[in-house]
């Protein structure tokens, strides 16, 4: 009954409606694509902490034993992570891969000019220096570098320390456009509510007289603004989808291999179900908070 | 029983009500009469629990009606049926939605709706206007369905606030008619109004009240038959 008298109020009312589900639902359109960029601007992070961090090139001298004994004391190292042996023929077919589009510095070289090396990962960049260090001074290892240099940076730890500080200022500067854009959501609905109340304040006068207990009362309130909440996480939710699947296959391309985006449909579509999710609960709650807000204060 | 003890009710400077003493038993009915701004509705706010008395107390079946907690007054108040002189409707309901209402409020199922209000509506003779809104009937019809909204909980008391302050002579005497009906059954119908053909004709208990002093109390179980 409380739901029938919401959607009527509802109907009676359509532009204070609109203008109720258009902030929310901007509001939730922006909340989804931020979301999204944070999940994105994260997997950029995981991928650059967990990748292969440090090269140990190898000296040719460097018996089997020797590599094996090496590859063994590091796997007993709490700081380092997963470790791969590459052999000069792995190195020189890699050299191969990365030069595929000029064939020729391939042939101008032999497999037996690449060093052979360890590759190992560090749970965390913070050992780089103390492990490169001494690595370095094993009698087997040539020299020590870093697999990647992104923009310039001498090292990984500058890039992942630069990926995090852009990370955090997303993370910050989408978390505080949300907050403004929910408060702002609060206050539209809030004032919405407020002049249904105005509008109603003979009814609830009658209502009280005949009886009605405050959840009587709150109740139709309380409901016209879920159901402005919930139409407009909807409808923001689902502008950002289509905006995104129409985006994500170039998104994906541009910035392969980083997993920036799921590929697999059911991750994809699992990522924006729990954003919704999310969004819902955000919603519902600034609907309760709001009407709430707005009938303890016509009541007063 | 409805008990009112030494009650006053002051706004500021003004004494709306002044040391007022009265008993109303089971099954009574009465007038409270006086001039606009005796404080006849000033007792109706006291009754329902909307104002609390500056001094003394209003009783209603030993219960102390300014002790009863905010919470429990809804329930309190649907013990009394109210009718209003501008009829109070919820004017974007039907006729049968706004008596429907007063059962909602009251938590009686859903089911029971059509056949209670259709019987308050033939009792008050307005069944065939259900399906209208407030604003397509006039004074007298918008007052029966006031009167039907009161009734349809079945409340012990039914509070009528000048209910044929804006009535004609012939549609007033009709609701009259139909407050004696109501109480004859057993309800206790107590009358705000300051129409004085009505209350002579009706020949019931009258508690009369001017500048908020209770001036005559025609008494007790002296109610004469029409």
């Amino acid at each position: 009954m409380h739901l029938k008298t919401a959607l009527s109020y509802i109907r009676r009312s359509p532009f204070q409606a609109m203008a109720a589900v258009s902030v929310l639902s901007l509001t939730f359109f922006i909340a989804t694509l931020l979301a999204v960029l944070i999940y994105a601007s994260n997997q950029v992070l995981v991928h650059f902490e967990t990748r292969p961090q440090v090269i140990a090139f190898l000296k040719d001298e460097a018996t089997t034993e020797q590599i094996t004994n090496l590859q063994r004391k590091l796997s007993g190292d709490e700081r380092v992570g997963d470790i791969s042996f590459v052999t000069k023929e792995e190195a020189f077919t890699i050299y191969k891969d990365a030069t595929s589009d000029n064939p020729l510095l391939a042939e101008l070289v032999s497999p037996s000019i690449f060093p052979a090396s360890l590759e190992f990962s560090l749970k965390d960049l913070q050992y780089a220096r103390q492990v490169v260090e001494e690595i370095k001074q094993e009698a087997i290892v040539e020299s020590v570098g870093f697999t990647a240099s992104i923009g310039g940076e001498d090292n990984l730890n500058d890039v992942v320390e630069n990926l995090k500080t852009a990370t955090l200022y997303i993370r910050i500067g989408g978390i505080s456009l949300v907050a403004i854009l929910t408060g702002a959501s609060f206050l539209v609905l809030m004032v919405v509510i407020g002049l249904r109340i105005t509008t109603r304040k003979n009814e609830i006068e009658i209502l009280d007289l005949l009886g009605a207990t405050g959840g009587f009362i709150r109740a139709p309130v309380v409901l016209e603004a879920i159901v402005y909440s919930i139409i407009g996480t909807l409808i923001g939710w689902i502008v950002a989808l289509i905006l995104l699947l129409y985006a994500t296959p170039s998104i994906i391309g541009y910035f392969s291999p980083i997993p920036i985006l799921p590929k697999n449909s059911l991750d994809f579509f699992l990522l924006l179900g729990l954003i919704f999710l999310a969004e819902l609960i955000v919603g519902v709650l600034i609907a309760l908070g709001g009407s709430l807000i707005a009938v303890s204060r016509a009541r007063r | 029983m409805i008990k009112f003890e030494n009650v006053s009710k002051s706004f500021g400077d003004i004494k709306a009500i002044d040391n007022v003493n009265f008993e109303i038993a089971d099954g009574e009915f009465v007038f409270i009469s006086g001039p606009s701004g005796a404080g006849k509705t000033t007792l109706l706010h006291l009754l329902l629990g909307e104002y609390h008395p500056s001094a003394g107390e209003v009783i209603f079946d030993e219960t102390k009606v300014s002790q009863i907690p905010k919470k429990e007054l809804p329930f309190f108040r649907r013990k009394i049926g109210v009718v209003f002189q501008d009829y109070r409707l919820l004017p974007e309901r039907t006729v049968r939605e706004n008596v429907e209402v007063a059962l909602a409020v009251a938590g009686v199922s859903e089911e029971e709706w059509v056949k209670r209000a259709d019987q308050v509506l033939k009792l008050v003779g307005i069944l065939d206007r259900a399906q209208l809104f407030p604003s397509q009937l006039s004074g007298g019809e918008a007052q029966r369905v006031s009167l039907a909204r009161a009734l349809v909980t079945n409340p012990r008391v039914i509070f009528a606030d000048e209910p044929t302050g804006n009535l004609d002579w012939e549609t007033a005497d009709a609701i009259m008619d139909l407050f004696h009906e109501i109480n004859k059954e057993g309800k206790t119908v107590i009358i705000a109004s300051h129409h004085k053909a009505i209350i002579d004709k009706m020949d019931k208990r009258v508690i009369e009240l001017k500048k908020g002093e209770l001036v005559h109390d025609s008494g007790h179980g002296k109610h004469k038959k029409r």
